[in-house]
């Protein structure tokens, strides 16, 4: 399904991350609702976890929030179920929830629930590859794996062989919300168009503007945007409406 | 798994090979051998090195001959290889010698003869049979070792050599105890060749089911769970640590300011009043006698040589207690580094001392406001800046928690602790009892006993308000299997895998993970894990200080409170790991004087 969105799609996609269980335990279905109205093409899931070593105070605030509220594995795919849409989803969390919840068994709630992606940024690719990869393919999960401006040729290349959908390109070497701006990321996001990958390319971190995304966009098949999106509803009386402004903001309805 | 390398014969080549640390080095005392020692030898066998004991080899030779040497050469052992009768044991047993008895062994031989010998040997030895005695260089069938079923450990023997080590690991028998190099290892009769020796001790060692193995493992526990933005940090570090550590020059650098700037080696103190008191011999391994106040400086020099080696400019610690930040703080103004500390709030707070100790050092400390405004949330905190400067900065880890190769790097800096223990006692002590948060004064206190399975290795964590409360930091108590700062270990978390906030009245304790050596060295019984609540830490240092005029840490103090719950028999040789001093805990302990 992440296949044929990438296959299908000329312009550029939106990825909208965000945690579920904020900021209300049951507001999934608000959000969903305003994503889907204004034409996002993918929505990325974040699993709340107690130590997100990868983000920023934004995502780790609302992650505390969400487990405050009672946020649990399975509430977020019993949540999934009740929201039926046909935009393609993808779960982003950290290896410790997985493991505990049983890979087997997240894989299967993943594919009931509609989520045909996993984004668990701790999970290195050699365990995966030994321990894992046939339990995903038997639920035709795609594993998403990162890369960074650090990461070398070779890995990337490697990274890319492993991939089954698209590659998650860190637009820094930095954790999640830094704001140190997209600009600074032109020369990583050249070179990464040049290197004609099989897959296709999204970039996340330091993506909060209209400017931000399409500049991204330039470059690869599109852009995730995660924190500025979190700030924008932090408070928000009216999920549906406020996050179809911030939509509208980043991108022109389809 | 011990190593014995034997028939050594020159001076100069016995030097060589005693740099590599067998754990035993065999003289052979037989005329008729090509390796028949040297009166120069036997002079320099004298000065051994502590860690490595001396066996004198002999085949028939008179009783009366082998005593004379034994006592002239102060042979720590001495190896039968003829035809000794069950007798002639005995009197050698009797007269105070400790014996390893050779059986030369075929697919005839009788396991059974092994039997009458078994009172009076410490160590059994097996080797190929031949119609000499010995020194064959060919291996037997280890198959038929399955045949023996005593439980006297022994020393396998006979054609060993360099590509066996693989195979020799694999050997499932709880007796193999060591094994013996000779012949294989050789560049002619009685010379050694050093560098195949040392790699053969490396290997050996390297392979002990206790360690790391070569994916970063401690059997389940242990990896580098690390995020994209970590990995060519951590992977150069894995592929440089081990080369950087062992090399020469890196070693005498770290000898030198262990020695001169910390002050080791550290006391084994025998605590004449707590001896009386518990009725068995109590020692105290001094490590609050470090310059710092605590082991952590062990690891802090370690780390910051190693980043120096890497040309990192910028070093960033986590800290509990402080006494970890005061350690990377020090050595970071030692060798000009610039310093960022984390540290909760929380801790802040109840370890003002070592606050303003890093102040004065020159560190900045970042207070930590997220979660439990603890260690965990330093820790956290710290990876989180190691993640913004994955270039210039070292992450200094304070224990033997985080991705591989921390676990395993933090170790080999602490393990100076028990190296020092061993050159200290003339004997195994019965138990050796150390505080555990992360663990690392605890690996560091055992770790050069692991293979020692007659030592006891005791290792206690905060029990808090008690285990069966909500305010406890006892990881392995109540834990469970999953991934915390980047390794799979044991860790406090709810079903859903949220992380739960631990509580210990020591900062240094308050930690709800666990190294995952530690996971692993109790999942496999090899140590014993216990907890002592605040109360029954705050009473033992209260009674040391009483006792022997020493405050203790309060991290410390439950390793000493646990001897008010264990069964000591008048034989015990105790040995508790006295990890830190309490001068950073004075005000905690000072609320809790009985007036």
């Amino acid at each position: 399904m992440l296949q044929e969105l990438f296959k299908n799609t000329k312009e550029p996609l939106l990825n909208i991350y965000f945690t579920a269980g904020y900021p209300q335990l049951n507001s999934m279905p608000e959000i969903l609702e305003g994503l889907v109205n204004s034409g996002v093409d993918m929505v990325e899931i974040g699993m709340p976890y107690s130590d997100p070593l990868s983000d920023g105070p934004t995502i780790q605030n609302s992650s505390s929030i969400a487990i405050k509220n009672g946020i649990t594995t399975d509430m977020i795919f019993d949540q999934l179920s009740k929201c039926p849409s046909n935009i393609s989803k993808i779960m982003m969390g950290y290896y410790n929830a997985v493991y505990l919840y049983g890979v087997e068994k997240f894989c299967e709630k993943c594919k009931d629930n509609g989520v045909s992606g996993v984004i668990l940024p701790d999970l290195p690719i050699d365990i995966y590859l030994k321990e894992y990869k046939g339990i995903f393919e038997k639920y035709g999960i795609s594993n998403i794996f990162l890369i960074t401006p650090e990461t070398t040729e070779s890995r990337i290349r490697y990274i890319d062989e492993c991939s089954t959908s698209f590659i998650y390109a860190v637009s820094s070497s930095s954790t999640t919300g830094k704001g140190t701006g997209i600009q600074s990321a032109e020369g990583y996001l050249r070179r990464l168009k040049g290197m004609n990958l099989t897959n296709p390319l999204m970039v996340g971190f330091n993506i909060s503007t209209k400017e931000d995304f399409d500049f991204a966009s330039t470059y690869t098949a599109g852009g995730i945007i995660g924190s500025a999106f979190i700030k924008h509803i932090a408070g928000s009386k009216n999920l549906t409406q406020d996050t179809e402004t911030f939509i509208n903001s980043i991108r022109e309805k389809k | 798994m011990k190593i014995k390398v034997c028939g050594m014969k020159h001076p100069e080549n016995i030097n060589a090979v005693s740099q590599c640390e067998p754990d035993f080095m065999g003289f052979i005392f037989y005329k008729k051998s090509p390796r028949y020692v040297l009166d120069k030898t036997l002079v320099f066998a004298k000065e051994m090195n502590p860690n490595t004991k001396t066996v004198g080899v002999f085949v028939n030779s008179p009783i009366s001959e082998v005593l004379e040497i034994v006592q002239e050469y102060n042979l720590n052992f001495v190896q039968l290889h003829g035809n000794e009768s069950v007798d002639y044991a005995k009197k050698l047993y009797n007269a105070g010698v400790n014996l390893i008895k050779a059986f030369q062994v075929n697919k005839n031989f009788d396991w059974d003869k092994i039997k009458d010998y078994k009172p009076f040997v410490n160590y059994l030895l097996f080797d190929t049979a031949t119609k000499s005695y010995g020194g064959s260089g060919l291996k037997f069938n280890w198959e038929l070792l399955r045949n023996y079923k005593e439980e006297i450990p022994f020393f396998l023997s006979g054609g060993i050599e360099i590509d066996d080590a693989e195979m020799i690991k694999e050997i499932d028998l709880p007796q193999l105890f060591a094994i013996d190099i000779n012949s294989k290892f050789e560049t002619e009769p009685g010379v050694k060749n050093e560098e195949l020796v040392n790699k053969m001790i490396n290997t050996i060692r390297m392979k002990s089911k206790y360690q790391v193995n070569d994916k970063g493992f401690y059997g389940e526990y242990g990896g580098a769970f690390i995020p994209e933005m970590l990995y060519p940090n951590i992977k150069e570090l894995q592929e440089s640590y081990e080369e950087i550590i062992q090399s020469d020059s890196f070693q005498e650098e770290l000898q030198a300011l262990l020695k001169d700037y910390v002050g080791r080696p550290t006391p084994l103190y025998y605590s004449k009043r707590l001896s009386d008191h518990y009725k068995a011999d109590i020692y105290l391994k001094r490590e609050d006698l470090c310059h710092t106040g605590a082991h952590k400086i062990n690891n802090a020099l370690g780390q910051i040589l190693l980043a120096k080696k890497r040309n990192k400019k910028r070093i960033i610690a986590e800290t509990g207690a402080g006494q970890h930040g005061v350690a990377t703080a020090t050595a970071c103004a030692l060798m000009g580094l610039e310093c960022v500390v984390y540290m909760g709030a929380k801790d802040i707070k109840r370890q003002a001392p070592n606050v303003a100790r890093m102040k004065m050092l020159g560190a900045s400390i970042v207070p930590v406001t997220s979660g439990s405004q603890t260690l965990k949330d330093a820790t956290n905190e710290a990876i989180r800046d190691w993640i913004n400067n994955p270039t210039d900065t070292h992450y200094l880890i304070g224990s033997v928690v985080g991705p591989h190769p921390y676990p395993d790097m933090v170790a080999k800096f602490q393990a100076v602790i028990s190296k020092e223990i061993k050159n200290q006692i003339k004997e195994n002590p019965t138990h050796i009892i150390a505080c555990i948060g992360g663990g690392s004064n605890a690996i560091g206190a055992f770790y050069h006993f692991l293979e020692d399975e007659d030592v006891e290795l005791i290792g206690i964590e905060a029990g808090g308000m008690g285990i069966d409360t909500p305010e406890t930091a006892a990881t392995l108590a109540l834990g469970s299997q999953g991934v915390l700062h980047a390794c799979m270990t044991t860790v406090l978390q709810t079903e859903d895998g949220q992380v739960i906030e631990p509580h210990s009245i020591s900062a240094g304790l308050d930690y709800p993970g666990i190294g995952p050596q530690h996971a692993h060295l109790h999942k496999t019984k090899r140590v014993k894990y216990s907890n002592i609540t605040d109360q029954e830490a705050l009473d033992a240092a209260h009674f040391l200080s009483h006792m022997e005029g020493i405050i203790p840490a309060l991290e410390s103090s439950h390793a000493l409170a646990y001897l008010e719950k264990m069964e000591i028999k008048p034989t015990d040789r105790i040995i508790i790991n006295l990890s830190g001093r309490g001068d950073k805990d004075l005000e905690t302990l000072t609320k809790t004087i009985k007036e």
